[in-house]
This record gives C-alpha cells, structure tokens and sequence, in this order.
C-alpha cells in the first residue's frame, strides 16, 4: 500500500484540477472540489479510468479496475471534490477499498 | 394529410473546400478537388490520387470539437460533427427553443476512417472511433437531442438511404427536424489496394485532376475522394414557425434491391431503372416534370453506362432534354457521404437555378448520348431534379428534390 502522508491529497487534488482543466479546455481558476464533472465540465465516465491510470502508475498500486469499478458503482461520484474523496481511498486501500463496505 | 418535407440547412466538408459556400462555388466553377495523395506515402500504389480534404481541416475543427471529445474521434467522424454544426447553424436552429425529443440524427456511415492513415488511435479510444453509430451518436451529444439516433450502412448510397429514412420519420410524426447525413474516406493504402484489385479505381494518375471523367470513352474507374455532408430535413410546420429560409423540398425517393451481384449492377440498368421509376410514382410526378438529374456518375465502366440506359428507359424521348451531370467528376467519390454531398448540391442547383457541370468531359463516350452538362456551369431554372446514389450490394436510391 502506498505511503500517505499529509502531502498526498493536496498532491492528488493538484494532479486531478490539472488533468481536468487540460482535458476540459477550462482555466484551472474555475475547477473546485464543488465542480459538476459533467454538468460544469463537460466530462464523462473514461475520465474517472484514466486518473486511475495515472495514480497507478504514480504510487505503483496494486489495483484491478474491475474492483474499483465495483466500488464506484456502489459510491458514485459527481464532483471533482467527491472524485479526490475517491483517489485517496485507492490509494490508501487499493483493491481492499471494498472490504471498507 | 402528411405535409411537406424541407431542406432548411446544409454543411459540406469536402475536397473543394471547408464549408457550404466555398464547395457551392468550386462546384459551380468546375474545379477539380482531385491530387496526389498525400495522407500515406501512395508511390508504389497503383492508384495515387484522390480528393482529401484540405490540409488545413485539422486546425479548422478545432473551433467545433472540444479536445477532449475531438481525442475520441477519427478525422471523418470530426469531419461530420463539423458539417452538422455547420448545417445547424445555417439553418439558424436554436435546439435550446426546440422540443429536443422531436429532433433526430440518421447518418449514412460505411465507416468511420479508423484505418492506418488515422493518428492517435490508443486502446482507450480504438472503440469509439470505430463504432459507426459514433458520428450519429456525437452530433446528438453535441446538441443533447432526445429523438432517435442511428447509423445505415448500404455502402455507396448510404447517406442517400438516410435521406430517405428522415424523410419517413417526419411524414410519420415521428421527428420536426432530423439532421441527416454522412461522412467517409477511404483514402487508406488497405483500400486502395483492394479497390485495385477489383479494378474499380482510376489509376490514371497524371494531371490528378483529370483523372475522374464520368460519361467519358476514356473512362478508368472512380476516384476516391472523402469528406461530409448535412442536410437539415424539417417539417414545413416547423420550418414556417421558426421563419426558415427553405431551400428545397425533398418530395420523395425510391429505394430498391437488385438482388443480382454484389458489386456489378444489373445488365442495362434495369435495377437503376426500376429505382427512378419507383421515386417517380412515390411523387406522383411525371418524367416531363423532371427537369436535372444529379447522377451517380462514378466513371467506371459499367456504372456510366447502365446509369445512362436507366435514364433512356425511364424518360424515354425526354431523356435527351434532361441535364444530368455528375458532381463526382469534381469532388470523386465520397462514398457513404455522397448521397447527401450530392443531395445538396442538387438542392442549390434547384435553389439557384444553377446547373453544376460535368468535369474532365473531353472524350464523351458515343454510347453515352445525354446532356452532361460538359466542362462549365448552366443558369437553368429547374423545378425537380433527381439524385442518384448506387451501391455495392445492389443497394439503390433516387431522392426527388423539388423547388419550393
């Protein structure tokens, strides 16, 4: 499991506003934790994999998607801040999150 | 009584140009979208011409297409939704003041152009720009419209069958407007080599421009171009309440199966025949009212040819008083957009009173005795015209478009 410290979140909220505001063609200034990913943002359900992928990758976790897909089906997400929420918990978690129901 | 349907919008992406009005006057001023390929290195392929569309496509779309959903798309598919917006906007619709659950989108799709020329295929994005209800299926996103979207696929006429299937879905009541279109390129080093092996293309390479001559004795097979096209097809009702400028009406078609071959047509035209003379009678109009035929006019041997005994068959004596031109000659053929690149421009022929000319007609076949409107543009009031879209697979259809 990868080691959370009091920097990650701020780490994953900085990755996940990036990747959005790149994606999305917005100024970073006008993503928030309150942000509707698809109602503000135009975003869609790929997005939410493809951050996976990269936080993956970037603490070299041990996670099947199909786990986390399960997990997302049961706590569906919204909001950029919800999405964050979500991050963190695979990363602290990876495919234990479940066991968290 | 079922009312009228009406052309109230058009886009085109094509070889001639980015939009409606730029095609509209290459069209009418016989220029050739026609060069050497230059979307994969063509020079040990038989064939090494083609019309793309214009280098600067790339950068135009940007304007239209969101990154992130443009990361999603191949280049035709693009190609389509830019046509669609521009065909919204042409015809001044503002879906936010619309019953979205009465507008629909029917695309004519052989394929998206997910080939070996495509770029930033990955495996997250292989699907989507494969699926070919993608491009029906975007357009509608774009706009979030709740009516029916939908693919057809009858290869070369595919587009021309989606005309057909608007037209039904407003005289049913079951749509106000109906975006319809196509998009397709085939421009690709697979292809080409398998069209050679059929011989149905061209490879009469130099000057490029000369090389697509529908009608002509000289005639080597077709020249594969690609690009969109959008009609905006709307309930008289509909176009009348919004104070639409309506440029045509589509009065009706006829669709048929030869049954026959899957890429020859039926000998002497009968199929080609028996599909104008079944749009005919959906109109109740006669073969005197009929004053231009936009053709399908390929510039393959047998299609030329049986096209033009189709013609004599139906009109009989009146076939010879009859213009009919081929826009292929210009643009080559587009394929599954074709029957709506050509039922626009059949639609500003009707609305201007502007006859577009057959191209590259230096040679006229003896057996081929029509009026082709060779080499230039005729000022000619019409009143019905005829577009004819033939695919293989014995796939026919004759859309009837009427001055309004």
């Amino acid at each position: 499991m990868a080691q959370i410290t009091e920097h990650t979140r701020d780490e994953v909220q900085k990755i996940v506003y990036e990747f959005f505001a790149d994606e999305c063609e917005v100024d970073i200034s006008e993503i928030s934790d309150q942000t509707n990913i698809i109602k503000d943002l135009d975003g869609d359900s790929l997005m939410f994999l493809e951050l996976i992928e990269i936080f993956k990758k970037k603490y070299n976790l041990e996670i099947e998607l199909k786990t986390i897909g399960k997990y997302a089906v049961k706590h569906p997400v919204e909001t950029i801040g919800q999405l964050i929420d979500m991050q963190m918990l695979i990363i602290e978690h990876e495919n234990h999150i479940m066991d968290l129901d | 009584m079922a009312g009228k349907v009406v052309v109230t919008g058009m886009g085109i992406v094509s070889s001639l140009g980015l939009d409606l009005e730029t095609n509209w006057t290459n069209v009418v001023a016989g220029q050739s979208g026609i060069r050497y390929i230059t979307l994969f290195d063509a020079s040990k392929s038989q064939t090494r011409i083609a019309g793309e569309v214009p280098g600067g496509f790339a950068e135009h779309s940007k304007q239209y297409i969101k990154k992130r959903a443009a990361s999603q798309m191949t280049r035709v598919t693009k190609m389509c939704v830019v046509a669609s917006k521009d065909a919204v906007r042409h015809a001044g619709i503002d879906f936010e003041q619309m019953d979205k659950t009465r507008c629909s989108v029917i695309m004519g799709v052989v394929s998206t152009g997910n080939s070996s020329v495509e770029i930033d295929t990955t495996p997250q994005n292989t699907v989507f720009k494969s699926m070919s209800n993608s491009m029906s299926a975007w357009v509608s996103l774009e706009y979030q419209l709740t009516g029916p979207n939908y693919a057809v696929n009858t290869a070369c006429a595919s587009s021309a069958y989606a005309l057909a299937a608007g037209f039904d879905m407003i005289r049913n009541h079951q749509a106000d407007i109906v975006l319809v279109g196509g998009a397709d390129s085939i421009i690709n080093k697979e292809e080409i080599e398998g069209f050679n092996a059929l011989y149905a293309l061209s490879v009469q390479n130099d000057p490029p421009e000369r090389a697509s001559k529908p009608f002509s004795a000289d005639r080597d097979g077709f020249v594969i171009g690609e690009g969109a096209g959008v009609i905006i097809l709307e309930s008289e009702e509909s176009a009348i309440r919004r104070g639409a400028v309506i440029y045509a009406e589509l009065a009706g078609y006829g669709l048929s199966s030869e049954g026959y071959n899957i890429m020859a047509p039926m000998k002497d035209g009968e199929g080609m025949a028996f599909t104008m003379n079944k749009a005919l009678y959906s109109t109740g109009l006669s073969v005197h009212e009929v004053d231009y035929i936009n053709a399908h006019g390929t510039s393959t041997e047998l299609n030329d040819r049986y096209e033009t005994l189709a013609i004599k068959r139906v009109f009989g004596d009146h076939a010879r008083q009859i213009p009919v031109s081929s826009s292929k000659s210009m643009l080559g053929h587009t394929i599954g957009a074709a029957g709506t690149i050509e039922g626009i421009i059949t639609t500003l022929s009707l609305y201007h009173g502007i006859i577009t000319p057959t191209i590259n007609l230096f040679n006229p076949d003896p057996d081929l005795d029509l009026d082709f409107v060779p080499h230039v543009f005729r000022k000619q009031e019409i009143h019905v015209a005829l577009s004819n879209s033939f695919g293989f697979g014995g796939h026919n259809a004759t859309i009837v478009f009427r001055k309004y």
